[in-house]
Order: structure tokens, then sequence, then C-alpha cells
């Protein structure tokens, strides 16, 4: 972390008249400028105009047939969406399935980064093996879980109808909501279990050894030693799939779409209705969408602070550690 | 940790398996049941007895749905979204990661906030300007949208791929005569090499695999793989082999791709907080 505040420039002085200062600061009129320039001028159309957009159009009566026309509206939509009970519902329904998936896959990836570590050979082929379900469109995820969980095809359902398991998942309030989580789960765990292992390989194999002659067991190596060198990369891990976990919608759309009876309709789906399902909405969508941009705004924030300084948390791999 | 323990011997090897299960099971479900006759599919037990035909890949490219142009539409938005996005990207990323100024850290907090936005808050906007410009519904559109998403990642990526480029090595090349256009082109580009490798595959990942933006501003004539998957499911009943085929053909490219850049994939994957493998 030390390195972060010693890059940092805004500790330098400002040279302003001086000819050719040895650490001038950069301007807007540089080589590394016009170098951003092009990318900067797409992501400004493509990010800023859908912003003002999307300000504009929580204040207005939003038509789209027969071309597209805004109508002030002043606070109505907000109104009608702060008002709505089942807006909140969604919202505290958003909210268990955040933190269960988080939660659940910082755990699981845990232990797979441990277990994967421990394994003295084929661990290379294994780990290719377990990270293979993050490369799958997460709609065609969705639809596999369906398959895989079908009451009457399923070979997860028999597997569960065989040890006497409610099998029809997906058509019960009660278990909509895990079987979504538990997909989503399973094509992310690899993920964190990828980015868990490279903290894990760069904790300095002679610290651990030197626990170990002192008497330490495994598990107090592991939770004492290796889990606090790993913090930033823990640290990344959750910020990585928190942030997934807001912006992805595709697994319940694939699978439940919202049901049964809303108790998978989290907040993205419920947007999602406003906008393109229901007598078009878009201005109470626009209010909701608001709502999540800001939640994704503070995450971001955490994430260039305590990683998008040079140099900060950057965990290099050890020379020779492997196996 | 020298001594190998029973422990380490025999039980982790064991839940080394159930781990590895876990991940492929599914996967291997999906090929087999690609491979079954329709009949081997419906029955309720599980059948793993059957003679192997191609005959749900060649229902999905002959039958009545038109996976082929399905298949173009992917390939055309992935390939130019990911192109566009890693030439700007590794232009911009370049220059961030060497412009010392006051609003470099605004900067990186913009674009790393575009990428993190909220798919859904974003499409409504997006949908009503492209409505407004008549880009719904169009190949272009698509790409533009995937670069919604793809060009803040490039950019994020590329540099932090540059800013582990030594300084020596560039600092060399100024000395030498290079200009800053020579350091970033023949310098820094060549070095990357593997970052910009892995920020493509990345890239194309993501955009081959999107269903969200593709189904709210595509259409008819722009369906990419997997929005065919969302057609075949709201027709009447799942044909479980069609799907199972067309699961087959979305993710091979992606599961090839990926791993062949697997050393990478951890420092791609973290937005370049964490390296090594």
């Amino acid at each position: 972390m030390s390195a972060a505040v010693e890059a940092r420039p805004t500790a330098e002085p400002r040279p302003q008249l001086r000819g050719k200062p040895t650490k001038e600061r950069h301007g807007f009129r540089t080589f590394e400028f016009a170098l951003m320039a092009p990318a900067l001028l797409v992501l400004g159309l493509l990010s800023l105009i859908p912003f003002v957009m999307l300000i504009a159009m929580s204040f207005s009566k939003v038509k789209t047939l027969g071309g597209v026309s805004l109508e002030f509206a002043g606070l109505d939509n907000w109104t009608a969406v702060l008002g709505d009970g089942s807006v909140w519902a969604s919202w505290g329904r958003s909210l268990v399935y955040f933190s269960s998936i988080v939660i659940l896959e910082m755990a699981l990836g845990f232990v797979f980064a441990v277990i994967l570590h421990n394994l003295l050979r084929g661990r290379s082929v294994m780990l290719s093996l377990v990270l293979l379900p993050m490369f799958l469109a997460p709609v065609m995820v969705g639809l596999l879980g369906r398959f895989m969980l079908d009451s009457t095809i399923g070979l997860y359902a028999q597997l569960m109808q065989a040890l006497g398991l409610d099998t029809d998942v997906f058509a019960k309030t009660s278990t909509a909501l895990p079987a979504v989580i538990m997909i989503d789960v399973w094509e992310w765990t690899p993920l964190v279990a990828l980015i868990m292992l490279a903290g894990l390989t760069s904790v300095p194999p002679a610290t651990l050894e030197a626990a170990s002659v002192d008497g330490a067991g495994f598990l107090r190596r592991l939770f004492f030693i290796a889990v606090p060198q790993m913090m930033p990369v823990i640290l990344v891990a959750l910020l990585v799939r928190s942030m997934d976990a807001i912006r992805y919608y595709d697994i319940i759309t694939a699978t439940t779409n919202g049901g049964p009876a809303d108790s998978t309709k989290i907040i993205p789906i419920r947007l999602y209705e406003m906008a393109f399902r229901f007598n078009n909405q878009i201005g109470r969508a626009a209010v909701v969408g608001l709502t999540m941009l800001v939640f994704s705004i503070v995450l971001a924030n955490i994430f260039v602070k305590v990683f998008g300084e040079k140099g900060a948390a950057h965990v290099t791999n050890v020379a020779g550690d492997k196996h | 940790m020298r001594r190998r323990s029973n422990l380490q011997k025999w039980l982790v090897p064991i839940l080394a398996v159930v781990v590895g299960l876990w991940s492929a099971v599914p996967i291997a479900w999906m090929l087999i049941t690609s491979l079954k006759p329709q009949t081997a599919i419906r029955t309720s037990g599980i059948t793993l007895l059957f003679a192997p035909t191609l005959e749900n890949f060649s229902n999905l490219f002959f039958g009545g749905n038109k996976v082929g142009s399905f298949l173009v539409n992917s390939l055309v938005v992935s390939l130019v979204s990911t192109f566009i996005a890693v030439a700007l990207g590794c232009m911009a990323g370049y220059g961030i990661a060497h412009w010392r100024s006051r609003h470099s850290k605004g900067l990186s907090f913009w674009i790393i906030s575009t990428r993190m936005a909220p798919i859904a808050a974003v499409i409504v906007p997006l949908f009503v300007m492209f409505r407004t410009v008549g880009l719904v519904n169009t190949l272009p559109g698509l790409i533009i949208a995937c670069l919604s998403f793809n060009l803040p990642f490039a950019i994020w990526l590329m540099s932090a791929f540059f800013q582990q480029v030594p300084k020596s090595i560039e600092e060399a090349a100024l000395v030498d005569g290079c200009n800053k256009f020579r350091g970033f082109w023949s310098v820094a580009l060549p070095v990357s090499r593997p970052g910009i490798i892995t920020t493509a595959v990345l890239c194309l990942v993501f955009s081959w695999n999107d269903y969200a933006f593709s189904s709210a501003l595509g259409g008819p004539n722009t369906s990419t793989l997997p929005m065919a998957a969302g057609a075949l499911v709201t027709q009447s009943g799942i044909d479980w082999g069609l799907l199972s085929a067309l699961g087959v053909v979305v993710a091979t490219p992606m599961l090839i791709a990926g791993l062949a850049v697997r050393r990478h994939l951890v420092t791609g994957l973290s937005l370049g907080a964490v390296t090594g493998e």
C-alpha cells in the first residue's frame, strides 16, 4: 500500500511558469491525452448521454410509440416508485439475493482454492476443469440449471428425489430464490477460487514452514498466517463479485423471470418489467435505475480507493513456489 | 508442509475431484444430452447408454430455426466490438497509465464506474436513444451496446497491463532517441502482447455471452446465439436436445479461448488488481 501513496501525484507542487520541470504535470495537450481522446469521446457518448437522459426521464412521462417524447411530470415517478411497497420488497429480495451470492461464493471459493492449493499433482488440469462454468453465457447457465433441476427429466432433480427432497424447485416460492442463487454460485464460485488461489500462492512458503516448525496446525497456519496476508486479494474478489452480482440478471430471466409470486423478482427484473413489459412505465424505470446507479457508484468508489492507484495491491507470484 | 501427511495424500485429491465434478457434471451432461436421440432425453430415468447422434445439431442448423444466421450475427457483433474496444482501449490505457495530472484519478473513477453501472439501468436510456436515431434492431446498434461495457473494461485492464511494463525498458527507449509514439508503438505494445490477448479474449467472452443488451436492443434481424436460446424456450415446451446442442455451440469457442489465456485470467478478471497465476 505504501507504493500507492508514493505514486500519488497530488502531493507535488504545481509547476506552472517554469520552463521544463523534470517532474512535469500533464495537461490536455499532450501525447498521453491525445491517445485517450478517441476512447473518452466514445465512452462519453455512451455513458454521459444515457446518464443525463436517465435523470431527465425520471422527471418525465416518456412515450416511445410514434417517436420518443418526454413530457415533464415533476416528481410523479419518484413518488410513485418510493411509495410502491412492491418496489421496496424487490429491494429487500435483492439484498437477500446479493448477500447470499456474495457470502456463499466467497466461502466456497476460499475452500476450493485451499483444496486446489494443497493438491500436489494435476493441479493445473483440475483448475482448468473447475474454471469451465464461468465461460458459459449466463443465460445458458440459467437454462442449464432448469434442465438439471427439471422435475421429470433433470439429472440433479432425480438425485434429489432419491434423497427424498422436493423437486419442483422453480415452482415454489420457498425454493425458487435459493435455486437461482445456487445457479449463480455454480457459475461464479470458480472466479473467486481463481483469485483466492493467486492470493494463496503469493504467501511465502517460508513463513508457513516457520509456523509449522513452531507447531502451528494446518488450520492455524491458514487462518492466522495465510489469510491476513491474503486480505487485499480477498477484498478484490469481494468487490469483483459484488459489482457483477448487481449487474447481471440473465440467470433469473432464463429460469423464473421473477416468479413464482414475485419470489425472485429482484430489482433489475422489476426495472426491466417497468421499462419493457408493462404499460411503458419508463419514467419509473429511470428512477429505479438511478437508485441502482447510486449503489454501484459507491462500490466503484471503494474499488478505485483501494485498487485504482498505481501498484496498489499487486500480488505478484513469488518465483519458484510452484509445486 | 514438506512431509506429506496422509491427509494430503488422500483427502485433498478426493476433495479436489469433488470440486471438479461440481463444475464439470452439468457441462458434461449438456454435452451428452446434445448427442442423445430425442427418445433418450424424454425418458425420466438417467440414461447413459444410447446411440450417439448428431440429429440435434442438424435440427439446430437446418431445422426451422435460422441458427446459422444467428451465429453470423454473434460473430459479427462480438468480433467487431472486441476489435474496437481493444484498439481504443490500448491507446487510452497507455495514456492513462502515463498521464500525470490531477484529473487522472477522477478519470479512472469515471471509467470504472461506467463498467460497473447496472446493466438494467443502462439499457433503458440506451433503448430510448437508439429508438431516436434508429439503431434498435441493427447490428451497429448491438456493437455500440457491447462497447458500452467492453470499452471501459479494455481501457482499465490495458492500463493495468501497461503499468506492469518495467519503467526501465521505456526509459531506455527514450534515451535511445525514441519519441513518445515509438515508445508506445514499438516498446510498450509488443511487451504487453499477453495482456492485449487476454483483454481481447475477455471482451470477446463478454460480448459473445451477452443476453441482456441484445434481447432489449436487438430484434428478429439481429438475433444472436444467446437470444436464440431464449427464443427456443418460449415456444410451447422446451426441446432440451436442441437447447443442449445450442449450448454446446455457444460454449465451446469461449471455453477454448478462455482456457488459452488461463495464465493471465486472474489479472483480467480482477480488473488488473491481482497478478500472477
